[in-house]
């Protein structure tokens, strides 16, 4: 595990800075989107897994390889406990 | 006194400050280790827990935290005491209380799994403490809202040269949402449109302006559009204000109540009456308040690419320009001895030091004793509870090393201070005006020193709509997450909560009542107090924390504490001078009245709730003091 970030000219930490402030917030936005989306579609699909049967098992089990990658990291998001604060950033 | 100095000693307290007291802090007590694995790399779901970049975080983080807090907050103290208690406050705040606060905040959630404050505090200290701050943070909102609307409604409807600034601002934002995610331009490309036709927009308010040779005031065909819509929608009552919406400010801190003129003596205005104080509400008043909120409801409910996004994306662009722009001419002002145009130095400050200690207290009046009520009326820029919630959950779990706390929490709260400073600088070297008005004629005044003189009335319009676009994306945020907070919180009691408009829309009529109603200054002070005593809670989170963990937790004890005795004590002032100058006087009408009434009640509810929250952080910190109890169950383990 690397633990000493390498070191970076002024230029490279301002821009990183900008970014930052001004489009960090924009990009995790979208992938905020993208994910409650993606997320929305392995509900669907796989939601026996969760006991939420919605689509038959034929039709779930022809689509498992390609959810397989995304499975735990649905679960994780899905079965985390959250409060209202949670839901406000 | 002059700019220089203030830069001079922000530069000194903050490289003490971050070098000889923070990093001991990290170092020391929290241990923190780039070795350690934090919840971003623990937990990467490639969405809310990401490991990020420490540049990258700090520039989110601080982008986050800073809004219109640092500034509105440092106007109004410097106003009521002058700009040595409200420099005095800044330095000393945020070098012993608010870096501490918010670099705590993060760091107690990396270490409790990226769980909130929120979470982390209902499995340290007691289950209802959970609930007790979403009591806080929902009044938190409606004052902040109430605060902010008052203020803007207050300038768009007295200056003809700042509305047209805005509006662009509103058709950019559009502009840009749809050309970013619809039409997938490039972002510099479309920035560079909207940044500058928005940039033009506010700098053009003032062009054409003159004076006639009788002296008269004439608005340029920008200001003339505006004020052409303003009396269209005073002509409605036939030029007259709206009788029943009359109300007093025993304070005098109302945006609407011109500033003293050269003889100390308030002129009678379109909104003001010398005589009687009463403040008079005109319906362009009105059209703008509701502006504002049709702004708001945008930025709430369209989807956030759409609208709110993109504003404040063409909102950060304007305001780092203006303030980075006015930090240089800070600095280069008394350098160079800069002048303005009545041939006064720029750089030199006007504003007296100390204008009251305001400990006396008179019988029937209003009364701003320095403690307390300096340490809620400053609250970002020193030390905010907003901040510690937003980096529990925004910040902590994105951080890549634990190494990176100090510098990302930390040094945001410092940055974000120095915004303040600059606001204090701003509105300490001119000589007249009120609130947003001397904040934005202290710019004109600094961007003259680089530009010229002849440009001093655009960089006072340019001071206005970074005011303005500042206090405005914030409240449309607000706005937003109190839709989100109505809904998640009594949405499953009553269902219509659950719809978007309406949690809005409800949002907006408190508001408005707030608007129409309060007092400026005590809702100012009453957002102030719920924003620090949330403060007080979250530092009291981390302190019962440290004392579990068997840590020294006397650097966030002892700011615990004094932070809440000073916001209770607080709480207890304001609605002690709305007893006292409002609500016991029933010939002032029935609508101010009703308003004082309405903010005792969230005074009595915050105190309430704060002494409920005093009491199970008094009992966990024994618990753990006497080591009788572990963390409850659930509670993240020592590490």
């Amino acid at each position: 595990m690397t633990t000493t970030p390498p070191k970076k000219s002024i230029w490279q930490n301002l821009r990183e800075v900008m970014y930052g402030m001004a489009t960090h917030d924009m990009s995790r936005y979208a992938v905020r989107t993208r994910a409650s989306m993606e997320h929305l579609f392995i509900l669907i699909t796989m939601g026996d897994l969760i006991g939420v049967p919605i689509l038959p098992p034929y039709y779930s089990l022809r689509l498992l390889p390609y959810v397989v990658p995304q499975i735990s990291t649905w679960k994780r998001r899905l079965l985390r406990e959250k409060d209202i604060s949670d839901a406000m950033f | 006194m002059n700019t220089l100095y203030v830069v001079v000693i922000a530069a000194v307290v903050i490289y003490v400050a971050y070098n000889f007291y923070a990093k001991r802090i990290d170092r020391n007590v929290i241990q923190s280790d780039a070795k350690r694995a934090t919840p971003a790399k623990m937990y990467m779901d490639g969405v809310d827990f990401m490991p990020t970049n420490r540049n990258v975080l700090y520039g989110y983080h601080f982008k986050s935290i800073a809004a219109a807090g640092p500034i509105v907050g440092v106007i109004t103290a410097a106003n009521l005491w002058g700009w040595l208690p409200a420099l005095l406050w800044l330095v000393l705040g945020v070098s012993f209380i608010g870096w501490a606060s918010d670099y705590s905040a993060i760091m107690l959630s990396v270490r409790n799994e990226g769980n909130s404050l929120s979470a982390v505090s209902h499995k340290l200290i007691a289950p209802r403490t959970r609930t007790i701050l979403f009591v806080f943070i929902f009044f938190y909102l409606l004052l902040i809202a109430g605060a902010f609307i008052g203020i803007l409604a207050a300038i768009l409807s007295a200056r003809p040269d700042v509305p047209f600034g805005i509006f662009m601002l509103a058709v950019m934002g559009l502009l840009a949402g749809q050309m970013l995610y619809r039409w997938k331009m490039d972002l510099i490309v479309v920035t560079a449109i909207v940044v500058v036709v928005a940039l033009a927009s506010m700098i053009l308010g003032p062009y054409g302006r003159h004076t006639d040779a009788d002296g008269k005031l004439i608005q340029g065909p920008v200001g003339q559009l505006v004020v052409s819509v303003n009396v269209a929608f005073n002509n409605l009552t036939g030029g007259k204000p709206i009788e029943a919406l009359s109300t007093v400010d025993p304070t005098a801190a109302d945006p609407r109540i011109p500033a003293p003129n050269a003889e100390g003596v308030r002129p009678t205005t379109a909104t003001y009456d010398a005589e009687t104080g009463q403040i008079k509400t005109m319906p362009s008043y009105l059209f703008w308040t509701l502006f504002l909120f049709v702004f708001s409801y945008l930025g709430a409910n369209l989807p956030i690419w759409r609208f709110a996004q993109p504003v404040n994306y063409i909102g950060f662009w304007i305001t780092l320009l203006t303030i980075g722009l006015s930090a240089v001419g800070a600095v280069l002002a008394p350098l160079i001895g800069a002048v303005d145009s009545t041939g006064a130095a720029i750089g030199t400050f006007v504003l007296p030091a100390v204008k009251t200690l305001g400990f006396a207290a008179e019988a029937g009046k209003a009364w701003q004793p320095l403690w307390p009520m300096l340490f809620v009326t400053i609250a970002c820029g020193a030390i905010s509870g907003w901040h510690a919630l937003f980096g529990s959950i925004g910040t902590a779990r994105q951080l890549e090393y634990e190494t990176d706390g100090l510098p990302v929490g930390g040094g945001a709260m410092f940055t974000e201070n120095t915004l303040a400073l600059l606001s204090l600088v701003a509105v300490s070297i001119v000589g007249v005006g009120g609130g947003g008005g001397r904040f934005a004629a202290g710019v004109g005044k600094l961007l003259s020193a680089i530009f010229g003189t002849a440009f001093e009335p655009f960089g006072t319009a340019l001071g206005f709509g970074a005011f303005v676009v500042i206090v405005l994306t914030v409240t449309q945020l607000v706005f937003r997450v109190m839709r989100v907070t109505l809904t998640e919180w009594v949405g499953e009691a009553v269902p219509v909560a659950r719809n978007a408009n309406f949690s809005t829309i409800f949002s907006m009529v408190l508001t408005l009542a707030l608007v129409l109603t309060g007092t400026w200054v005590y809702l100012w002070q009453m957002f102030g107090a719920a924003n620090q005593l949330m403060a007080a809670l979250s530092l009291l989170v981390v302190t019962v924390w440290l004392k579990s963990q068997k840590r020294n937790p006397a650097y966030a004890l002892w700011p615990t504490l004094f932070m809440y005795i000073t916001t209770l004590a607080a709480t207890a002032v304001t609605a002690r001078n709305l007893y006292v100058t409002i609500a016991t006087k029933p010939e002032l009408g029935a609508l101010p009245v009703g308003g004082a009434w309405a903010m005792i009640i969230v005074a009595v509810l915050l105190i309430v709730a704060a002494l409920f929250i005093g009491w199970d952080g008094y009992n966990a910190y024994q618990r753990y003091a006497r080591g009788t109890m572990a963390p409850a169950a659930g509670a993240a383990a020592a590490r």
